[in-house]
């Protein structure tokens, strides 16, 4: 990222066309008028219905939190009951969604599983983004000594070997549900940290923040009023992009005896397990469940962002 | 421009003094030590004993760091307790297979990527766009050593058009080499695609609803040019950081692919040289990998500034 | 999974230390008692798929000159130095290439003589005299001379990895260009037989005058039927035909290339892909996936082993509580439901174990180990836990996905009895350190697979215990007096009846001690293309039959590829 930031005079940054060309005021007032009209071909004025998908993607989300968090008071079989009469069976009426290679039920692993990953995946990205996307939002913006230290920072830790690193905390610290989620949680902090301060940087320079820092803000209500609100949709995406990976990574470390201990579930070592031992030829639906309530919950989760932002017209680049 | 090189070898140094420290510290840290994978259940405390001293392992811990850090800036890297192979071999003959999968793979992923982010961001919501969001999530929810066994059935020993595992180094023979080569790339491609689309369709929807697009439109450019020339510069941002990100998660994350696909890279050499406590293995390569990332990084920076005509390097 | 392979301890890494008379070893020449008793006399082979009229691995019609082979192994070694180097099985898959040993095992089970000519106690056992081949050149064109098998000897004496195992030996001296004597502390009848094992391969003096001068990766210089070409760790190891080799005639192929590949389904579909003509596998899932599939022959442990198999355990140790308590060992060993353990994770293939030996050996008598009975162990612990709270403890394994399956099951059947079980995946390097240091209560690990079992004796030996947190062999800290008697009376005796006995006793003691909870032969497996002929029957150089595949290490010597 560039470091310093004295703004190239060539009169392109003046997006107004009557600062250029005097006589242009006029055309001035009719882009603005246009520039409020969306892309997407809507209506800005009338309220666009949110949608079937929309509510189902809203029920999806919320099913597998609620699932989550009432694991333990649903009729769910025990997780960890093995059956050795029933290995590897598919969905029955005994089993909706099958069984694993040891005979365990594997709806009850998929919700118990869902513990691990939601909280791994939600809370990993929540420490991402309280400390990196604040330390990169702020450093994009102000620049300067601080950001030159927070960026050297970022780069030592990106730099440094993660596997080893985690092997060695985990060795030392051991591998509870906690510890794992501290240790990818602090290990998203540098990615944050980069790409909301390449985006804070880049929204830094705009004139709409420069007229709002001459009219007199202060850096505070710069930050939260001009530059937040345009980092937001970046934010999200790459959040919920991050949650994916971090429960992907934690099966890579289940791949690896790095994560929860045995035999508790979580997506990431249920998608493991469901590609060990041949599994994907034995019995496919060890791995396909949790793929699958993954890939739906990322989905939905992106396409409720996506409907909401529209439906409250979130707009960035005005003056 | 010079004050600028200055400024980026300072960094550079910092950041490869404190990751060496690091390393260093780490790992030997861990519990154990090579003599148990060399020694196996002869390993007596007499023979241990021995063995550590032989290794100079017995040394207090800041010489042993000086020690190799005066070795490293004289080209010495220094060589692997179990195998004795040299450090730098390792890296010499590693090196080119993990950049090949990284460039395959980016190339693959960025070929995907950018071409469908272009044409969705237009027409968000539309058909085409579903389907490509969809798809995208579908495969950040696969990881590679889910995709790598299933290409493998299908595309190996299903369909026969390519080998299940082994490499042959590209000088040997290029056209094998890069048919063995596919499978590995598109496995950890995934990943990439998924990240580099989200990103960037978001960024170009954001950037397609600012005025100087609207400005564009009204003076009745076409859509394309849009995009490509006002669009789809400023919107590279968040990718290009992502991109610098990702090859350097990319750098450490091929380990998977390279144990499933028997490629003599470093991932691969860098976990087992951790799990057997070869010390000098781990930090040299942790080390070079570092300098590299770093290298990596700066040269997207560079692109940044080209890229972005409002902000420059002094 | 484990990026390094488990290495098995074994007798072939490590030498016992035969410090009293005792064990019968039949060598060629030499009158007694055979060990010819122990084990069938075929060489171990599945009856699977093959063209008909043939067996898995044995070659049919006459050699076919040429070609070059390709083998898939399942991991990587570190060198080719015996010195200095861990030969686990790949480490011998490697070394029966380039080099010779100077015993080798016969398929009746008796140690023969290969590279030397004879090898000849004297009449108490502690004089050895081997004669070489004459006529027998390195592959650098240097004579194989007693000086060179003396200087061997030294540098494995010197060496911190395998000098331990040669304690026993006080002068190893070349009496003529041709005859070199072994003189022992004590005793041993048993001596040749390590002359099978690591120790025995000799290299050329100019590999060890290389490695002395500091270069630690000297190329390797054997006898072998083949020469070192190349080697890329974890990628390839390449060897081409020897062309004066002393067998004349031998060896047909042209070329062999070992390919290190660590999944097992990666190696498998390499195999079918074509890109190695020949794997080696640890998982009997492999037999489940290849037996009667046309076009591929068989070849596995799970008949056919001489001596004592390689068995998958559970170890605990005796000197830590909970598991110091019989009681507890007791409950822990009749939880244990070994038909369903050996469906799931030996693929229905490997035989559940009660013991050291296998049924058809004649060392086998029911040695009492409990059987599956959950509600007697559930009663024990209820006992146990009246007094001394549920008892706790970890379960310690690798990380590897098979035994990241048993272990569940072994958990789960141990908490429904009324323990409370925690599983923990450790590094390889770190389990046997834990083991060495007895910093553990109960770990998965395979062992015991040797021609012989006084080879065992340092895991058993009362003399090889030690406190915690001090270094030693008997992992489990079992120290029991009857073992160690029985261990010597073995070592002691020709009389193959009373060698039976006193083993069976060690068996016995062994199912009442409950330091090991077997759950099943570790199977080894190897599966080759039709094309491959004759890699599961060689013969040795007096034409007797070899033992064709010792557990997991095949002799290349004598396959050639068909049309």
């Amino acid at each position: 990222m560039p470091d310093d930031r004295e703004l190239l005079d060539t009169g392109a940054s003046s997006q107004l066309l009557g600062d250029r060309f005097p006589g242009m005021a006029a055309t001035d007032e009719a882009v603005m008028a246009i520039s409020t009209e969306h892309l997407d071909g809507g209506d800005v004025l009338a309220k666009k219905p949110l949608g079937f998908l929309f509510w189902f993607a809203v029920t999806w989300v919320a099913l597998v939190f609620l699932a989550a968090i009432l694991a333990n008071v649903l009729p769910l079989q025990n997780p960890n009951f093995q059956n050795y009469s029933a290995l590897n069976q598919g969905p029955s009426t005994a089993h909706w969604l099958g069984t694993d290679d040891l005979g365990r039920d594997l709806l009850a692993r998929l919700i118990f599983g869902s513990r691990v990953s939601l909280i791994v995946g939600f809370c990993g990205v929540a420490i991402g983004l309280a400390i990196g996307g604040t330390a990169g939002l702020i450093s994009g913006y102000k620049g300067g000594k601080l950001d030159i230290a927070l960026n050297a920072g970022s780069f030592i830790i990106l730099a440094f070997p993660a596997i080893v690193a985690v092997i060695a905390i985990v060795t030392f610290w051991g591998a509870s549900l906690l510890h794992i989620t501290i240790i990818l949680g602090v290990g998203t902090i540098p990615l944050m940290f980069r790409v909301i301060r390449a985006t804070s940087l880049s929204f830094a320079q705009r004139d709409f923040v420069i007229a709002a820092k001459t009219m007199g803000a202060t850096d505070t209500r710069v930050v939260l009023r001009e530059i937040l609100p345009n980092v937001v949709p970046v934010m999200v995406t790459f959040s919920l992009i991050t949650v994916a990976g971090i429960i992907v990574i934690e099966g890579t470390l289940a791949f690896l005896g790095l994560s929860v201990s045995l035999p508790t579930p979580s997506w990431g070592n249920l998608i493991n397990e469901g590609t060990a031992n041949n599994a994907l030829s034995t019995d496919p639906y060890i791995m396909m469940w949790p793929a699958l309530s993954m890939f739906l919950l990322l989905w939905s989760i992106n396409l409720i962002g996506d409907r909401l932002r529209q439906r409250f017209d979130i707009r960035e680049g005005l003056l | 421009m010079g004050k600028y090189l200055i400024r980026r070898v300072l960094q550079l140094v910092v950041v490869a003094f404190v990751i060496s420290v690091l390393t260093f510290l780490l790992v030997h840290l861990l519990p154990g030590d090579p003599t148990t994978v060399i020694l196996g259940p002869n390993d007596t405390a007499a023979n241990r004993a021995i063995l550590l001293k032989q290794l100079g392992l017995n040394l207090p811990l800041w010489h042993q760091y000086l020690t190799w850090i005066g070795a490293v800036f004289h080209g010495n890297l220094g060589t692997s307790y179990l195998n004795h192979q040299s450090v730098s071999h390792i890296l010499a003959t590693g090196a080119p297979v993990d950049l090949e999968l990284i460039i395959i793979s980016q190339v693959i992923a960025f070929a995907v990527a950018v071409p469908l982010a272009l044409v969705t961001s237009r027409r968000p919501n539309k058909p085409l766009d579903n389907v490509a969001t969809t798809s995208t999530f579908g495969l950040l929810a696969l990881p590679p050593f889910v995709v790598a066994p299933i290409l493998v059935a299908v595309f190996a020993v299903g369909l026969g058009w390519f080998p299940a595992t082994g490499y042959t180094p590209f000088t040997q023979s290029p056209a094998q080499n890069i048919h063995e080569m596919i499978l590995p790339s598109v496995a950890i491609t995934a990943g990439s695609i998924a990240v580099y689309y989200r990103l960037l369709r978001s960024d170009l929807i954001s950037t397609l609803q600012q005025d100087f697009i609207t400005m564009a439109r009204s003076k009745g450019l076409s859509g394309r040019r849009i995009m490509w020339r006002h669009a789809f510069r400023p919107s590279s941002f968040s990718l290009l950081a992502a991109a610098g990100i990702n090859i350097g998660a990319l750098i450490a994350g091929t380990f998977v692919v390279e144990l499933l696909f028997v490629l003599p890279g470093i991932g691969y050499a860098l976990v087992q040289a951790v799990e057997q406590r070869d010390y000098l293995v781990v930090q040299g390569i942790a080390l070079v990998v570092a300098v590299a990332y770093v290298l990596i990084q700066f040269i997207i920076d560079f692109i940044f500034t080209i890229v972005d005509p409002r902000v420059v390097r002094e | 999974m484990s990026v390094t392979e488990p290495q098995e301890i074994s007798r072939r890494t490590f030498l016992s230390q035969g410090a009293k008379a005792g064990g019968a070893v039949v060598l060629a020449g030499a009158a007694g008692g055979a060990l010819a008793a122990c084990g069938s006399s075929t060489s171990g082979s599945s009856s699977t798929s093959a063209p008909s009229g043939s067996k898995p691995g044995v070659g049919t019609g006459s050699p076919v000159r040429g070609g070059s082979l390709s083998v898939g192994l399942v991991a990587e070694i570190d060198g080719f130095y015996p010195p200095n180097n861990h030969w686990d099985t790949n480490g011998f898959n490697y070394a029966n290439a380039i080099y010779d040993p100077l015993c080798a095992v016969a398929a009746d089970g008796s140690i023969q003589p290969y590279l030397c000519q004879s090898v000849t106690p004297n009449a108490t056992f502690d004089t050895w005299t081997m004669v070489l081949r004459p006529n027998v050149k390195f592959h650098d064109g240097s004579a194989l001379t007693s000086a060179v098998v003396v200087a061997n000897f030294q540098a494995l004496q010197a060496s911190l990895l395998t000098g331990q195992a040669l304690t026993q030996v006080t002068s190893c001296t070349a009496t003529d260009p041709m005859t070199v004597v072994y003189k022992l502390q004590a005793p041993n009848p048993g001596f040749a037989a390590g002359l099978t094992t690591q120790v025995g391969y000799v290299v050329g003096q100019a590999m060890i005058d290389s490695v002395k001068s500091g270069n630690a990766r000297a190329t390797p210089v054997g006898t072998g039927p083949f020469v070192y070409q190349s080697w890329q760790p974890n990628d390839h190891f390449t060897v081409t035909r020897n062309p004066n080799y002393w067998r004349s005639g031998l060896p047909y192929l042209d070329q062999i290339t070992f390919r290190p590949i660590p999944d097992t389904i990666q190696r498998e579909s390499t195999l079918k892909t074509g890109g190695v003509d020949m794997i080696q596998s640890t998982d009997p899932n492999t037999i489940k996936r290849f037996g009667g599939q046309s076009g591929y022959q068989v070849v596995d442990t799970a008949t056919g082993v001489l001596g004592e198999p390689t068995v998958a355990f559970i170890m605990l140790n005796t000197a830590v509580a909970p598991t110091n308590d019989l009681s507890i060992r007791k409950a822990l060993a009749q939880s244990l439901d070994q038909a369903t353990i050996q469906k799931i994770f030996g693929g229905g293939y490997a035989k559940p174990i009660n013991g050291l030996f296998l049924p058809d050996s004649p060392y086998y008598s029911d040695p009492g180990y409990p059987a599956y009975d959950p509600a007697a162990a559930k009663k024990l612990v209820t006992q146990y836990a009246a007094s001394h709270g549920t008892p706790k403890l970890t379960l310690l394994t690798i990380t590897d996905p098979r035994l990241a399956q048993v272990v569940q099951i072994i958990q789960n059947m141990w908490n429904q009895v009324g323990f409370d079980v925690t599983i923990s995946q450790i590094e390889q390097a770190n389990l046997i350190n834990d083991f060495i240091a007895g910093q553990f209560q109960a770990a998965t690990s395979y062992q015991f697979g040797a021609i012989d079992p006084d080879l065992n004796y340092v895991w058993w030996s009362t003399t090889t215990v030690k406190p915690i947190g001090s270094i030693a062999l008997n992992f489990p800290r079992n120290s029991d007096p009857v073992i160690e008697q029985n261990m010597m009376t073995g070592r002691h005796t020709t009389d193959q009846a009373t060698r039976a006995k006193a083993y069976q006793a060690v068996n016995d003691q062994l199912a009442k001690d409950l330091p090991y909870l077997w759950l099943q032969q570790y199977l080894f497996t190897e599966v080759a293309t039709s094309r491959v002929q004759n890699f599961a029957n060689p013969t040795l150089p007096s034409g007797a039959k070899q033992y064709a595949y010792d557990e997991g290490i095949f002799v290349p010597t004598q396959i050639w590829l068909s049309k």
